[in-house]
């Protein structure tokens, strides 16, 4: 390459050697010089004549250099305190909102919002966005990416990187002139001075369209991983999960009711042993199991209470308890037989039978004797199914009690009523035709 | 980053003159006006609030007025030896890593590390209490604390003292503790002495192979620096507290030092210059370098702080939360939240910016909230050992110091010799720096004063 | 004004020097890439790499198609060789931090030499550490989960866990190195690019231009670009600090006597920083004696290094002696026992190990002899290398095989997978490493320049 550094003013040459074509816009004017000291000088006297669109270009940032352009203080510190500051907030709302307020745990019996533990992501987060505003900010500000400027055609700014220093100012400010500007750059102590000119086709000013084509592709291409995710997320599949690492999601095992060929009924579950009964299974007492009195025999129901049970105002309120639990859906909490199912059923239009089982009017389950009482609430009747699987026998028994007192409750005249708690209670009118 | 080069300015005055004896003298007398009155205070004050925080004599069940004063005298010492500690830190540092910045404050730096000698000595006011017997300062020293010794013991100590006491009742002795002060002293003042004195060599001869002796010294002196500081911040403070312990205290307690350090720093560069001297060598590129440790150190406190509380609040073992606990809850509550506030939260919003360091008010204004924070900081780590526990059985009474038993607050309060004592030890601080601020202000044939004096920020 | 021509010819051949000295820096560094083809050596050395990171590779398939299983880990002894790597890698990436953050805060140029090779160090180092987090979970394809996500089961991260302090920690810190590594870098870049415009290689001027951004070294531009550098270091420095502070806090958290200490944060980071040094001059030394940077890297700085690990090393030495005295003071049984054990419980070897090269190694660095050899520096940070993984070991493995009940006790020994995986790790760093060497400006160009005195050429004072 050719030494151009010492060249007087001229149209200065391309990165190949050639001459560039002027005639094209001028765009502006490059000056070259020596040193560091030089330039900072050269920038005085560019700023002091009024300049404003002109920049210094070099490999390294020159101390001094701001001060002799008047460069103003960028407003970046305080972007980035303000990204800081709401790094601090948005790292605290976060934990805050996910583990104080949305779902709360007791970790350890720590505060669900325990600012100490809290602090150390606060800070990360404090961290990362005034980084991000650090970077991106100054970029931006800098108006970079731009990978284009129209004093790249010029061989010297080519060594901007390396090892020279530039100074070049803009023709479109107000007081550019086309001999004084020159002028006052080679008095500074200029080693050259060109001039720098627009291509004349302005295609070459635009992007690429591959480039832009590249861009558009790329930028579909990376979207559809997360088109995939949406459309996962918002549909429905009939496909099992797909198993990438199955880990031990298919054990050589069998589960409960699964076909098995090892036994000629063909079943994994093998039941009870014939002639055998579980420990604790064994329930030899019919009275308290089965409300049989075995007394007499032929096993009639019993009409008494299981000698294991205390009768007495606790056995009737866990009596109340589970009845309002078990029985209530569909018998009422007044025993009538018009539960919350019932009711349901019927403001749909069906019909759903429910024993009234305290009215004289309905006497099946007043004379219902408490044995077969037992036996219907744990083998059921009709639509009514055994709740044996879920009420211990002593439970069923206090539910009987209970039921007994129901009805005793809702077929009482005032003599039941023990004379201390009569005066306040009036028989209710009969009702007026 | 400027290499370039500025020569003394030939119309400084650099020479300390009569300022020495000057500051002595505010010194001494705010050291008389204020220890006295403190004296006079505790003489005359009610001793039953110091009954109630468990000191007083077993024989005549009078409350011990004396033991607030010695608290009292031993944060505001704990206070005078940080600053010492923090500032010569500055001194080592600048020689190890062959600053430039600070050669043009580094005199001033020494002058003040050689108050230790005077420090130390004051200190002696409550080491020989100790070794006369004195048992209502320091719990190891109370002759309670020995109790799980006793074969008899039995079930009074094991429930009111950690048996974790007692083995360490050898290394937590007056006797030892006292020799360990002198080896504190001794080390402090030697490292001191050693480098004001060959920096004031150099003022001679201009000898350049000084500057290197005092480099290669450092790096020894700042092992022996750190090992010291470490010991003196678990003998004369942790200890308050002797049943409770932490690994990262020593270090927690340099980083408040240099916080105090610097600041007192600023403030007498900016003392020194408003009498007229230095005023063309130390600019605000110095203030600015100094409020930039003064900010790092803030910050470096509050690491190590957060470190200390977050890890034993984290790991809630009783043992150490108790120590905590005591200052979370309660009364010391707001000291806490002033503390995070004050001492750390807004000097680091403020000090990041460059001109609330380069600016004098603003400077100033900082170093003097700073060095107050600091005090509270030695406060709220030492008083709250004040208020300790009396057991009870049956006939017998037991003191089972601080942070013990049913961690029963009693109100500790607040006493206006907190203060006095506090102040009167600055002035004996003020003193001990009076006595070395002479000769030159300056270290003028130090090879490296030039880029100081040229010394510029970005 | 000039005057004579004679001053005229003198000015401008001083100045030629000083631009010539400017050319020289850009040619030492940039030739690395620029040549066409890679020195032998560092082809032997990146095959070798390769295949230590294929087995990585490999053990990291076994590892996440059958299990942890495939580790030595035991009933008690449920972090080992896993999360020892983990600390010991970040630890590492400390270094290059340091070195671009905190010697630039301090203003100690020499810096410059160095920053880059480091910090991309530090990249490269995260990026081996993030491995062992992720893989020791069991199911990393749930890793996701720890990143806080709109989901309808309302499932957030436990945030007060410091697992997931690290997951934050080492998250932007990796994102904070990479950024500042960038920066750095786009000036140089745009070196490279105008050397191969220069050259007429279309592709590569391309390439490095989109890198660099369009960088022209405009003065309006450096001036943001120095607030940014100078914001960046400050803000650097804390987050150095706080990361491996967070890591410290995964142990001391618990109660586990030897790990719960308030010490530890500071502690861990004097390591790191020791450690780090200690990497950055094992790569360094050889690369820049087989690559003629000597006179960039010069003599001093690896002294300087050499002073600073000695510093770091004294600071962990005296952690250790701290430790030791409290958990004497302390009278915690637990934690009285825990320190006998590490010594003459069954990993003694390894706390000798540890103490050895991590306290006595460095005491070699007292002497000048030793801080100018090359040779010697090298295998001695190799040894604080050795030395520093143990520690994190014998922190790890001898307070859990040894806890509070001796029902607990158990044994532990590595396996194959255990080794395997940190070979494959140390092979994907160095192939990383090695990589960057070639294509990337490994020395700060422009920072170097800007050091010299010749930036201050024709300066009026």
């Amino acid at each position: 390459m050719t030494d151009h550094t010492h060249d007087p003013v001229g149209p200065g040459h391309d990165d190949d050697g050639h001459a560039i074509r002027h005639d094209g816009r001028l765009y502006g004017v490059l000056a070259e010089y020596d040193t560091p000291g030089e330039l900072i000088e050269a920038a005085r006297k560019v700023r002091d004549a009024g300049f404003t669109e002109f920049d210094c270009y070099s490999p390294f940032p020159v101390h001094g250099i701001d001060e002799a352009m008047g460069i103003k203080r960028t407003i970046l510190p305080v972007l980035i305190f303000g990204g800081g500051f709401a790094g601090t907030c948005g790292g605290l709302l976060l934990q805050w909102w996910c583990n104080a307020y949305s779902w709360p745990w007791n970790i350890s019996g720590k505060p669900t919002w325990s600012i100490p533990a809290n602090i150390p992501i606060a800070f990360e987060t404090t961290i990362l966005l005034a980084v991000f505003t650090s970077f991106f900010g100054m970029w931006i500000l800098n108006k970079l990416p731009q990978v284009w400027h129209p004093f790249f055609r010029n061989e010297r700014f080519n060594h901007v990187t390396d090892d020279a220093f530039l100074l070049g100012i803009e023709a479109r400010d107000r007081r550019f002139d086309a001999e004084a500007t020159p002028k006052l750059l080679t008095d500074a102590g200029a080693i050259g001075v060109e001039n720098v000119y627009l291509d004349p086709d302005p295609a070459s000013r635009q992007m690429p369209k591959w480039i832009a084509a590249f861009i558009v592709a790329s930028t579909a291409f990376a979207l559809i991983p997360f088109a995939i995710a949406a459309k996962a997320r918002t549909s429905h599949s009939a496909e099992p999960h797909m198993h990438i690492f199955p880990d031990m999601d298919f054990q050589p095992k069998y589960k409960s009711d699964q076909a098995m060929d090892l036994f000629a009924d063909g079943r994994e579950n093998r039941g009870e042993l014939a002639g055998t009964i579980a420990r604790g299974s064994l329930n030899a007492d019919d009275l308290f199991y089965r409300g049989l009195d075995r007394s007499d025999s032929g096993g009639a129901w019993t009409t008494k209470f299981p000698a294991q049970l205390d009768v007495n105002e606790q056995l009737v309120k866990r009596g109340k308890n589970r009845y309002e639990i078990y029985c209530a859906p569909c018998h009422g909490f007044d025993g009538r037989g018009a539960g919350a199912i019932p009711q349901r059923v019927a403001a749909t239009g069906g019909v759903w039978l429910a024993r009234n089982l305290v009215d004289a009017s309905n006497p099946v389950a007043i004379h219902m004797p408490n044995g077969q009482l037992f036996n219907t609430i744990s083998n059921g009747y009709n639509t009514m199914m055994g709740y044996a699987a879920q009420i211990p026998h002593a439970d069923r028994w206090a539910i009987v009690l209970y039921v007994r007192a129901l009805q005793r409750s809702q077929n009482a005249s005032l003599e039941d009523v023990p004379p201390d708690h009569r005066s306040g209670m009036q028989m209710p009118e009969a009702p007026t035709p | 980053m400027s290499a370039l080069q500025k020569s003394l300015h030939s119309d400084e005055k650099y020479k300390a003159g009569k300022l020495g004896q000057a500051l002595q003298k505010i010194g001494v007398g705010i050291a008389v006006v204020c220890l006295g009155f403190s004296l006079v205070y505790t003489l005359l004050s009610d001793p039953e609030p110091a009954r109630v925080a468990g000191h007083f004599d077993p024989a005549t069940n009078v409350g011990d007025r004396w033991s607030r004063f010695l608290h009292a005298y031993v944060i505001g010492w704990s206070y005078i030896f940080s600053i010492c500690v923090g500032v010569f830190f500055l001194v080592l540092l600048h020689h190890l890593s062959r600053g430039r910045w600070a050669t043009a404050v580094r005199r001033i730096a020494e002058a003040m590390s050689m108050a230790f000698p005077i420090v130390f000595a004051s200190g002696l006011v409550f080491v020989i209490a100790l070794l006369a017997g004195y048992k209502d300062l320091y719990y190891w020293a109370h002759p309670d604390a020995a109790l799980c010794l006793e074969p008899a013991a039995g079930a009074a100590c094991h429930e009111f003292l950690h048996p974790t006491l007692v083995h360490k009742l050898g290394w937590l002795s007056p006797g030892f503790f006292a020799v360990r002060y002198v080896i504190y002293a001794v080390a402090y003042t030697g490292m001191a002495a050693y480098f004001i004195k060959k920096s004031r060599e150099q003022d001679e001869s201009g000898d350049p192979q000084l500057s290197e002796k005092l480099r290669i010294a450092s790096a020894p002196a700042m092992i022996v620096y750190s090992l010291v500081t470490c010991f003196a911040a678990f003998d004369i403070l942790m200890s308050l507290a002797p049943q409770w312990y932490s690994t990262i205290y020593g270090v927690n307690f340099w980083g408040s030092a240099c916080v105090g350090g610097f600041a007192a720093l600023a403030l007498m560069v900016l003392g020194i210059q408003r009498t007229g001297r230095l005023t063309h060598s130390i600019n605000p590129e110095h203030y600015h370098d100094i409020g930039k440790w003064m900010f790092a150190f803030t910050f470096f406190w509050a690491y190590t702080a957060f470190s200390q509380f977050m890890l034993q609040w984290y790991g809630n073992l009783p043992e150490e939360t108790v120590w905590y606990k005591y200052r979370l809850f309660g009364e010391w509550q707001w000291v806490s939240i002033a503390m995070l506030v004050g001492f750390f939260a807004f000097p680091f919003v403020f000090l990041m910016s460059r001109w609330t360091k380069r600016i004098v008010p603003s400077l100033v204004f900082f170093a003097v909230w700073q060095l107050v924070f600091h005090w509270l900081d030695l406060y709220w780590n030492a008083m709250p050992s004040y208020d300790w526990h009396v057991a009870h059985h049956g006939a017998a009474t037991m003191v089972a110091g601080p942070l013990s038993g049913s961690t029963a607050y009693h109100h500790v309060g607040f006493s206006p010799v907190d203060i006095s004592v506090w102040f009167g030890l600055i002035g004996v601080l003020l003193v001990g720096f009076g006595r070395n601020l002479k000769g030159n202000l300056i270290p003028v044939k130090d090879p490296t004063l030039g880029l100081s004096l040229a010394h510029e920020n970005l | 004004m000039s005057t004579t021509d004679a001053t005229v010819a003198s000015h401008h051949a001083d100045a030629g020097k000083a631009r010539e000295a400017f050319r020289s820096v850009t040619r030492d560094v940039a030739w690395i890439a620029e040549a066409p083809k890679p020195h032998k050596l560092w082809l032997a050395v990146l095959a070798v790499a390769l295949v230590m990171f294929g087995i990585g590779l490999y053990c990291i398939y076994v590892l996440v198609t059958t299990g942890i299983g495939v580790w030595g880990n035991s009933n008690t002894v449920d972090w080992a060789w896993d999360i020892t790597n983990f600390v010991w890698w970040i630890g590492i990436g400390h270094a290059g931090t340091l070195i671009s953050a905190v010697l630039y805060l301090t203003r100690q140029t020499w810096r410059v030499s160095i920053n880059r090779s480091a910090e991309a160090m530090t990249i490269f180092a995260v990026m081996c550490a993030g491995l062992f987090p992720l893989l020791h979970t069991g199911r990393p394809w749930f890793a996701w989960w720890m990143i806080p996500h709109p989901n309808d089961m309302q499932m957030w991260p436990q945030f007060r866990s410091p697992l997931m302090w690290d997951v934050f920690a080492v998250t932007t810190y990796m994102l904070t190195s990479i950024l500042f590594w960038y920066m750095g870098m786009v000036p140089d870049l745009a070196t490279f690019r105008d050397r191969w415009a220069a050259k007429g290689d279309k592709l590569r001027a391309i390439i490095y231009g989109t890198l660099s951004l369009g960088w022209r070294g405009s003065a309006r531009q450096w001036h943001r670009y120095e607030r940014a550098y100078l914001i960046l270091a400050g803000l650097a420095t804390p987050l150095v600090f706080s990361v491996h502070s967070v890591v410290s806090f995964d142990f001391a958290t618990s109660q586990l006597p030897g790990w719960h200490t308030t010490i530890f944060p500071p502690y861990f980071v004097a390591g790191a920083i020791f450690s780090g040094f200690a990497m950055v001059f094992t790569l360094l030394i050889p690369a820049r004696h087989l690559f003629n940077l000597k006179h960039i890297i010069k003599d001093e700085h690896v002294e300087a290094a050499c002073k600073i690990m000695l510093g770091t090393g004294m600071m962990v030495g005296l952690a250790y002696a701290t430790e030791f005295f409290i958990a004497w003071y302390s009278g915690n049984l637990f934690e009285g026992f825990t320190f006998i054990n590490r010594a003459f419980g069954p990993f003694w070897w390894a706390y000798f190990l540890m103490v050895g090269c991590n306290v006595l190694v460095p005491q070699a660095f007292w002497f000048k002899k030793v801080r100018r050899t090359p040779v010697a520096i090298f295998f001695l940070c190799i040894l604080i290398n050795v030395g520093m993984w143990f520690e994190r070991f014998v922190i790890i493995a001898t307070s859990l095989a040894r806890s509070f009940l001796p029902a607990q006790w158990s044994e532990y020994s590595p396996t194959r997978y255990d080794i395997g995986l940190f070979i494959g790790t140390l092979g994907l760093f160095f192939t990383l490493f090695l990589l960057f060497f070639r294509y990337a400006p490994v020395i700060a160009i422009s920072e170097v320049k800007g050091a010299m005195p010749e930036a201050h050429a024709g300066k009026k004072h």
